[in-house]
């Protein structure tokens, strides 16, 4: 209860002082979980790391995911500029944020993390997380595309890769 | 930094105002009847005009403002238009080319149902009553703010601007509470009228303008 008044409080602070609260950021660094969309928007890999968001059951996640799907592709749409713009790459609540990665074939990484995460640090968060379901999941011979990932390669080497973060 | 563009929604999911800036390639005008009179000149097809300004002239006690007595505080009709200062009259959008590709009527839409989903979204993720601030793409970056009232402020801007929060409170606390609340000649929570009237866009025409962020 008082983590999460600090956390607002740091919030409403931080809309005034930004420069305070950016050295006050390394205090409050939490990774929430990790989603893995696949192009067709169903959720193939859905992961918790802390607690600090509401438990969800799976269906609930599976909507979830399938709205984000959704809502990326209106949002490259929306560009009040010519050309082309990307879907949306980081949204944010009061006390998290999502980060999200589209990769060429059209799967998604998505990362919920305390809002204070600084955005190079999810960036290459988010690439290692990439390189290891290249190597762990789509190397994997009995791994069929687009279902999900039951893979124990791939989520060990999640928590080592989340673990630096976290610490 | 830049600020492209403001849409007001009220609580009936309908937009009541919008006003554009630095928009190089404006919406497709709406078409007739897909938004409400009063919420912006800029994209509203004005095919009404030539055969119904002798009609409701007559039919709205609104129109007695638009006489010769002065100011205008509300204006509330399509044809009525033309009391309208030129300084406010947007220049006329291109024809053919927007950005979005989209009629404004339904870019409309599109912004209220993804600012929605969004919205239910981090209040499902987090299990709390918590707001959805914004998100960012590569081009733009959008910003909400909601009242109590369930009035929705949403903003697009450039995706390096910081939150835009307190500018888009700074409307409602100011020009939004004066100009609109405090209007009785406005009709608010109507559905059948935008908020949009003189005072209210040049005040935050101003503000806009006159903030750090603008270029």
């Amino acid at each position: 209860m008082t983590l999460t008044l600090i956390t607002r409080r740091t919030r409403t602070l931080s809309e005034i002082f930004t420069w305070w609260t950016s050295s006050l950021q390394f205090i409050f660094m939490a990774i929430f979980g990790l989603w893995v969309i696949n192009k067709a928007g169903g959720l193939v890999y859905q992961r918790s790391f802390a607690d600090g968001l509401a438990q969800l059951t799976s269906n609930e996640y599976l909507v979830l995911a399938g709205t984000l799907h959704g809502i990326h592709a209106i949002t490259s749409r929306l560009s009040p500029i010519p050309g082309q713009s990307s879907g949306a790459q980081v949204i944010e609540g009061e006390t998290f944020k999502i980060s999200v990665l589209l990769t060429l074939t059209g799967t998604k990484f998505i990362l919920l993390t305390s809002p204070a995460e600084p955005a190079s640090s999810i960036d290459v968060l988010l690439q290692k997380i990439y390189t290891t379901y290249a190597e762990k999941v789509m190397q994997n011979p009995f791994h069929t595309p687009e279902m999900p990932i039951r893979s124990e390669a791939f989520d060990d080497w999640i928590h080592i890769i989340t673990l630096s973060l976290r610490s | 930094m830049t600020i492209y563009s403001l849409y007001i929604y009220d609580r009936h999911c309908t937009c009541v105002y919008y006003h554009d800036w630095h928009r190089t390639r404006r919406p497709k005008l709406a078409v007739e009847g897909g938004i409400l009179p009063a919420v912006s000149q800029a994209v509203v097809a004005l095919a009404a005009e030539t055969n119904s300004s002798t009609l409701t002239i007559y039919s709205s006690p609104r129109n007695t403002l638009t006489s010769a007595s002065g100011v205008v505080v509300a204006v509330n009709e399509m044809n009525a238009q033309s009391a309208v200062s030129p300084l406010l009259q947007a220049p006329p959008s291109p024809v053919g080319i927007s950005s979005t590709g989209l009629a404004f009527d339904e870019e409309v839409k599109l912004v209220y149902g993804v600012v929605l989903s969004l919205r239910n979204m981090i209040k499902k993720l987090s299990g709390r009553d918590e707001q959805f601030l914004n998100y960012r793409t590569s081009a733009y970056k959008l910003h909400l703010f909601e009242t109590l009232s369930g009035y929705k402020f949403v903003m697009l801007s450039d995706p390096g601007t910081e939150s835009l929060r307190f500018v888009l409170r700074q409307i409602y606390v100011g020009p939004f509470l004066e100009y609109v609340v405090r209007n009785p000649l406005v009709n608010m929570d109507s559905k059948e009228y935008g908020i949009d009237n003189e005072y209210f866009r040049t005040s935050v025409d101003r503000m806009i303008r006159g903030s750090s962020f603008f270029p």
